[in-house]
């Protein structure tokens, strides 16, 4: 081309941009040193165009003045105000005020000619009316003139100052989040905020921490930057309002700006910069549903304006110390309650000890020997015997006395709870009564008890019952000396009415109001005795009114008293979850003892008193002992029975062993008297099947036999009988060791009593276990924390309270080993989790010791727990906090932080399935879950209405729903519901409510950290792709591109596809030595220069020669390899060059492959201004053209052609395959073992490329389609046979999509795409029209255009849409 | 715009009508191309030795006048011709000649 042809080139010089050309071209450029466009020099028009086509913000300097040239992309991203100012205009005049920054740079291009490089570079640039921090990575490089002279400079600059700053603030607010240690109090939290504070003091210059105390004033908790003592930073701020720092605001949550003039602001520190602070911002320490716990001043960096990212910024860092400081709080508090807790339980458990140990342990001291004592001087003298007896009835009654204050006590702790069961009240009432009948009667009363049935049950605990009873008979018996005693019940109102009255001596009048009060007594009272404790009645009350009753009491002075009780019939006065056995140990023999005692016959001693009421052969006071008879002769069982009765015995006699052995089952006898010889079960027989079952193998046996001799007796007691008597035997024989065997059953049992009161008093859970690991014996407490009472007694293994092996295998696996280590050692101490009845989780420590059973020689495991869920939980929560945050702070978006914190949920509940959805402005709200593939509509419509009610609750508030709990948290992008789906048998507990609530906070906070770096991120990425090439790519052309430094995604290859002015496409590949983002810096240059040159119409020699002095003043960029080419699509005909790069690939249809191994030279700038080659090649029909960067093919200890010969292969085999198949397989077998080590890109195109038309439903467009698809088919190197058939079938489909899109609609366009493979050829016709199915009658020569297709392609698809008709046709290409 | 084709009607030596066919046949032309027939009266030789692309459309007006037609094609018609059954119905010369050189 010549200029005669042409307007002159400079007025083409600003026509690359629009914008800044425009304003370029109205600069007065006479009156600068470079004169008027028409006189610059060659390379002057070139930079310049090369500078206004760019997108890269670029600005150039020229000239002796270094006159000013910008492109738009420097204009909007740098310049701000000084546009269009700046054009024209000396550099150092457009720059002054960084002049100091940059004058040496531009110093040292011009005079060495080298280029510099700066990366985020802070400048102070007055671009928006003040100095602004800013930092810019830019490159200064030298432009020479037509005589290779450097007459200015050009500069390639990037904006970094949001990227710098954002990661400066991210790094602080990381390093805020990311305690690793267990923050403990305010004072470290504080500490530690205060030392990641300190690290950032350019955004941070000063800061101060001020915590509110109770006074309205506040204390300085906390400073950076600033020293102590500072004016500006007073230890204490008094609440009013000519403090320093005004409180006001922040106390009401609001933010506020304080301008820093007066005159406590001399002298402030400016932190990283020059001049301090002229602003600061006071942010308030804001707490969950509460006044702020304080605020937070921030002295504010003054070259920067305080925009919502700073302010975001500062409260963010404000949020984070307030999240110390309350969980440093709120960790305190609960510290204080548990320590309080412990010291109220040690205090009780203490208490109930040393009752326990103090009275009850002695008292066992002086009962056993005493009992003893009494069997072994039983023939002593009469004085003796009366101090034993004296003694023991005094233990006795001590004893009385100290579970009724054990009663007491518990009843006033709370602890005790009715057994309460179904009684007729009558009936016990009467047989207790009758207990006192021999008392009374002794003492010369009448004794009336007067009990008809009552209509209904009423619900009393007997042994509370019995409490009440034996107090009021033992009262009335004391002070009524003559006259009667009676008891009387009655139904009356409803209610169950038992009076006891006596003809006693009356209560004064001034003394029946204190009456039941607690160890009050009536003084000077005439009673059978002085003793007395003065806390019976008031226990009498207690009982009553502890099954919903009331007492009440009549008396007049000198005529007696009368007590009447009120119960309610039925239960539902009654709490629901009683006990299901008496905790009360009202036993009647004391009571009884001790009112024999006040009468004048007992005190004269004796044993004709025991013998008249049988006593002392009794296993229960009053209760007759029962005595089972089995003998199979008629005549003995009834002797025996009479014999018995006699004596006081109740006898139940049975025909055999089998009768024996039921009988004992339903109900176990104090002793049983067995014949030897019987019918279906022997004797023998009866001892061992007693012995055999835990439940009786207590139960004394006395064998009666026959049979006399040593033998005989030796196998009976062998078999395990207590006693074997032979017949003959004397009825006063029998009656002594009968006696002698129901009184030591009667020991026994006082002992198990007494161990089982101990046991009971135990605040800690108390179990037996026996070698199989069954628990065999449980105490109170147990019930109280697991739930399990004794009526499951015996628990197998594996005991109900072990958490479940199938959901919870963890929970299992801890328990279970736990407990194997039981057999392994004599003791030990574990913590492991259970399961209560009501399904909630426990922790408990377990303290066990390994005992042998003093009976059995068995080994048993004697254990105590007590429950540490609470404690437990705290850890937990620390634990669960901790793990939150890291997964938090490494998380990488806010979707990543989003869904490892729903994962992490879902672990910590052993939740089924973890959600939240966030509800947006507008649009729908968007899904994420545990489960893949969730979405709003997926739902289901119930889910989606509770979670859009959540949606309106208070942040941070769990919300338990059916088998589901929801909480709702703040998200940058609107509100944000979490709902977990629980296991249906976990209860969700306050515990669990409040880690949710604590987690959900940090959760919304890490959110919103994590979306500040999700928008930096798209920032790069939006940058990368600017300098990375085209993202459309003309037809024909597929691209891979992987850069090997992650995560960046450019490196220092590229590839390019230009269109040509001329129809023609200018096709790039290159490789910049060196990865990362320095090469990227010089890739991108020279891929802008490079684009710039093709634009020009230069050839792919001439372009690269150009290349060559580019490159030569970048550094880094020389020895770049760059394959140049320009391709015509229309012929297929490719011009290229290669500068030092690896040959391309050309695999044509018949399955050679050629290496495009001309034009080739030195990479560039190596050899300047040596004219570089350049070759031609026509690429075959349906060929496929591989270029691609060394990275590709490159391998150590393999040569360069091994690599390119594989790819050739690839390619080869893969001609048939689509495009961007044949990409993606490239990708894939040539990548090392290892994953690719270089940057990687490569370019695929195949000839001719793919035709695609669009046109109207016009009938008249046929033949314009068919010259345009016939020219296709030829430079596909069809057969004209071949070609015809492909235009038939094609103008068939058209014509038929021209009739429908015709008749539906005016604007209706049909579609056309045909394209080849190896010998393979894809023909597809769409339109927006619907298809007719085809009626011969209607229109015959339609269903012929069908039957046509048909005949002429391989394979046809018709598919009609709603939208329209798609026809897809195939047919393989001949060879 | 339709399809560019002319239509010349002549006749043989002989006598016999003759309707000279040159350019491509399609829905945009083939109202003209079946008015070109129904001018001719009686027997009617066809030549499409010029024609270079045949549609269904154009078939159909061929069917049409089926019975006083009589078709001179080149080889490129020969399978549309064939396949839609218009050989079959009326006589058609030329099909098997060899292509002429090119």
């Amino acid at each position: 081309m010549t200029r005669s042809d042409e307007p002159p080139a400079w007025a083409d010089v600003f026509a690359a941009d629009g914008g800044v050309g425009r304003d370029l071209a109205a600069v007065d450029w006479a009156r600068t040193p470079l004169g008027p466009p028409a006189d610059w020099s060659q390379g002057l028009r070139t930079a310049v165009s090369i500078l206004l086509s760019s997108r890269f913000p670029m600005w150039l300097a020229w000239g002796p003045e270094l006159t000013f040239f910008c492109n738009a992309a420097y204009r909007h991203d740098t310049l701000g105000r000084k546009y269009p100012w700046a054009l024209g205009r000396p550099a150092t005049e457009v720059w002054a005020e960084i002049r100091d920054d940059i004058g040496p740079r531009i110093e040292t291009v011009l005079t060495t000619g080298e280029a510099t490089w700066d990366e985020a570079l802070l400048l102070l640039l007055e671009r928006s009316g003040y100095p602004e921090e800013t930092y810019h990575t830019f490159s200064y490089s030298p432009l020479r003139d037509d005589s290779g002279g450097v007459v200015g400079m050009l500069c390639v600059v990037s904006e970094d100052t949001q990227k710098v700053i954002g990661e400066r603030r991210m790094a602080t607010l990381r390093d805020l989040g990311s305690d690793p240690s267990v923050v403990r109090t305010e004072r470290e939290t504080l500490a530690f905020s205060c030392r990641q504070l300190d690290r950032n003091r350019r955004d941070l210059p000063f800061t101060l921490t001020y915590l509110f105390q109770d006074d309205g004033g506040a204390r300085l908790a906390g400073t950076t930057g600033i020293a102590a003592g500072h004016p500006a930073a007073p230890t204490v701020l008094p609440a009013d309002a000519r403090a320093v720092w005004p409180s006001a605001a922040p106390a009401l949550g609001e933010s506020a700006v304080v301008e820093l003039d007066g005159p406590a602001f001399t002298g402030l520190p400016a932190g990283d910069w020059a001049e301090p602070p002229v602003r600061a911002l006071l942010v308030p320490l804001q707490q969950q549903g509460a006044a702020p716990h304080g605020f937070l001043v921030a002295g504010l960096n003054r070259y920067r304006p305080l925009d919502e990212g700073y302010r975001g910024f500062v409260e963010l860092v404000a949020g984070h110390i307030a999240a110390g400081v309350a969980s440093a709080r709120g960790y305190q508090a609960q510290q204080r309650r548990a320590e309080e807790l412990a010291e109220l339980d040690r205090a009780k458990t203490a208490f109930f000890a040393n009752i326990s140990h103090e009275f009850r342990t002695p008292l066992t001291l002086i009962m056993g020997p005493l009992a003893e004592l009494r069997d072994r001087l039983a023939g002593a003298e009469p004085a003796i015997r009366e101090d034993l007896e004296v003694v023991h009835r005094n233990a006795l009654r001590l004893a009385k006395l100290v579970n009724t204050l054990l009663d007491f006590s518990r009843i006033e702790a709370g602890r005790t709870r009715a057994a309460y069961e179904p009684v007729d009240l009558a009936a016990l009432t009467a047989e207790l009564a009758s207990v006192f009948r021999s008392a009374v009667t002794r003492a010369g009363l009448a004794f009336e008890v007067d009990c008809p049935p009552l209509p209904e049950p009423v619900h009393v605990d007997r042994g509370m019952w019995e409490g009440v009873v034996l107090n009021l008979l033992s009262n009335a018996l004391k002070f009524t000396f003559e006259g009667s005693i009676g008891v009387s019940t009655r139904a009356e109102d409803g209610q169950a009415v038992v009076t006891v009255e006596d003809t006693g001596i009356g209560v004064p009048p001034k003394e029946l109001p204190r009456l039941f009060e607690r160890f009050h007594r009536v003084e000077n009272a005439r009673g059978r005795s002085g003793e007395g404790s003065g806390i019976g009645l008031a226990l009498v009350r207690e009982l009553v009114e502890l099954h919903g009753g009331t007492i009440t009491v009549d008396s007049q002075e000198g005529r007696g008293t009368r007590f009447t009780i009120r119960l309610p019939f039925g239960r539902a006065h009654l709490p629901a979850d009683a006990p299901a056995r008496s905790e009360v140990s009202v036993t009647a023999e004391p009571y009884v003892r001790e009112a024999l005692r006040w009468l004048p016959s007992e005190r004269d001693g004796g044993q004709d008193g025991e013998q008249v009421v049988g006593e002392p052969a009794a296993s229960g006071p009053g209760v007759p002992a029962t005595v089972l008879v089995a003998d199979d002769n008629a005549d003995m069982r009834s002797y025996l029975a009479r014999l018995l009765a006699g004596a006081g015995y109740r006898v139940r006699p049975v025909g055999d062993g089998v009768k024996a052995l039921e009988a004992i089952r339903a109900q176990e006898p104090d002793l049983v008297i067995s014949d030897v010889m019987m019918p279906r079960m022997d004797g023998l027989a009866l001892v061992s099947a007693l012995r055999a079952d835990p439940r009786t193998e207590a139960v004394p046996v006395l064998l009666l036999s026959a049979r006399a001799g040593q033998d005989a007796s030796i196998e009976g007691l062998q078999a395990g009988a207590d006693d074997y008597l032979v017949k003959p035997f004397t009825a006063a024989e029998l009656l002594a060791r009968v006696r002698a065997h129901v009184e030591l059953a009667r020991l026994r049992n006082h002992h198990a009593r007494w161990r089982t009161a101990l046991v009971e008093s135990l605040q800690e859970a108390f179990f037996v276990c026996d070698e199989e690991g069954t628990v065999v014996e449980i105490n109170a407490a147990f019930t109280e924390i697991i739930g399990y009472g004794p009526e499951g007694l015996p628990y197998r293994m594996v005991h109900p309270w072990w958490p479940d092996a199938e959901t919870d295998p963890e929970a299992y696996r801890q328990t279970a080993e736990a407990f194997e280590s039981l057999g392994d050692r004599r003791r030990g101490n574990y913590t492991v989790p259970l399961v209560h009845r009501d399904g909630r989780r426990l922790w408990v420590s377990v303290l066990f010791n390994l005992t042998q059973d003093p009976d059995t020689g068995r080994t048993v495991a004697v254990g105590t727990f007590h429950d540490v869920t609470a404690e437990r939980c705290a850890i937990q929560r620390e634990t669960a906090l901790a793990a939150l945050s890291v997964r938090l702070s490494r998380a990488t978006s806010s979707a990543e932080a989003l869904a490892g914190a729903l994962e992490q949920f879902k672990d910590l509940w052993r939740a089924r399935r973890v959600l939240s959805v966030v509800f947006t402005e507008r649009g729908e709200p968007t899904v994420t879950g545990t489960d893949t593939a969730l979405s709003w509509d997926g739902l289901g419509e119930e889910h989606r209405a509770v979670l859009t009610g959540l949606r309106g609750r208070p942040a941070l508030s769990p919300v338990t729903q059916g088998a589901g709990v929801g909480v709702t948290l703040e998200h940058p992008e609107g509100a944000l519901v979490l709902w977990l789906d629980l296991d249906e048998h976990r209860p969700f507990t306050d515990q669990d409510e409040l880690l949710l609530s604590v987690l959900a906070g940090h959760l919304a906070q890490g959110l919103i950290r994590a979306h500040q770096i999700d928008q930096q991120r798209e920032t790069a990425l939006a940058l990368q792709r600017a300098i990375l090439g085209p993202s459309r790519l003309p037809e024909g052309f597929v691209v891979r591109y992987e850069p090997a430094a992650r995560p960046l995604g450019v490196g220092g290859d590229w590839y390019d596809i230009v269109a040509l002015p001329d129809g023609r496409i200018g096709v790039v590949l290159g490789d910049c030595v060196g990865r990362g983002l320095k090469a990227a810096a010089v890739m991108g240059q020279l891929r802008s220069a490079c684009r710039a040159l093709l634009l020009q119409q230069q050839g792919p020699a001439s372009t690269l020669m150009a290349l060559d002095h580019f490159a030569a003043g970048i550094p880094g960029a020389v020895c770049t390899t760059v394959f140049c080419g320009v391709l015509d699509p229309a012929t297929g005909e490719l011009t290229y060059s290669s500068a030092g790069h690896p040959p391309a690939v050309l695999a044509k249809a018949d399955g050679s492959t050629t290496l495009l191994d001309r034009g080739r030279s030195t990479p560039l700038a190596v050899r300047m201004d040596v004219g570089r080659p350049e070759a031609e090649c026509a690429l075959p029909p349906r060929s496929t053209l591989l270029v691609y960067t060394d990275g590709l093919v490159e391998r150590r200890r393999s040569p360069l052609t091994a690599g390119i010969d594989q790819a050739a292969g690839v390619v080869r085999d893969g001609r048939g395959a689509t495009l961007d198949d044949l990409a993606d397989l490239l990708m894939t077998r040539l990548a090392p073992a290892g994953g690719y080590d270089d940057d990687v890109a490569l370019l695929l195109y195949r000839y001719p490329a793919p035709l695609e038309l669009t046109f109207p439903a016009d009938p008249a467009q046929l033949a314009p389609v068919r010259r345009a698809l016939r020219g296709w088919l030829e430079r596909c190197g069809l057969s004209p046979d071949a070609a015809q058939n492909v235009l038939l079938a094609a103008g068939e489909a058209c014509a038929n999509a021209i009739e429908h899109g015709y008749r539906d609609a005016a604007r209706a366009h049909v579609r056309l795409r045909v394209e080849a493979a190896v010998d393979d050829l894809r023909l597809t016709v769409a339109d927006n029209g619907r298809w007719k199915t085809p009626r011969p009658q209607d229109n015959p020569h339609r269903g012929r255009g069908v039957a046509l297709m048909r005949a002429t392609m391989r394979h046809v698809t018709i598919t009609p849409g709603p939208v329209g008709t798609v026809v897809d046709m195939r047919m393989r290409i001949p060879r | 715009m339709t399809t560019p084709l002319t239509l010349t009607p002549g006749s043989r030596p002989d006598g016999t009508a003759v309707l000279k066919v040159v350019g491509e046949i399609d829905m945009s032309n083939i109202a003209a191309f079946a008015a070109a027939l129904e001018d001719v009266p009686g027997r009617v030789v066809v030549d499409l030795t010029g024609v270079d692309y045949l549609d269904s459309a154009g078939l159909s007006v061929l069917f049409t006048h089926a019975d006083h037609v009589e078709l001179l094609a080149s080889p490129l018609l020969a399978p549309v011709i064939t396949i839609s059954g218009l050989a079959e119905v009326t006589t058609v010369r030329g099909l098997r000649e060899p292509a002429a050189p090119e």
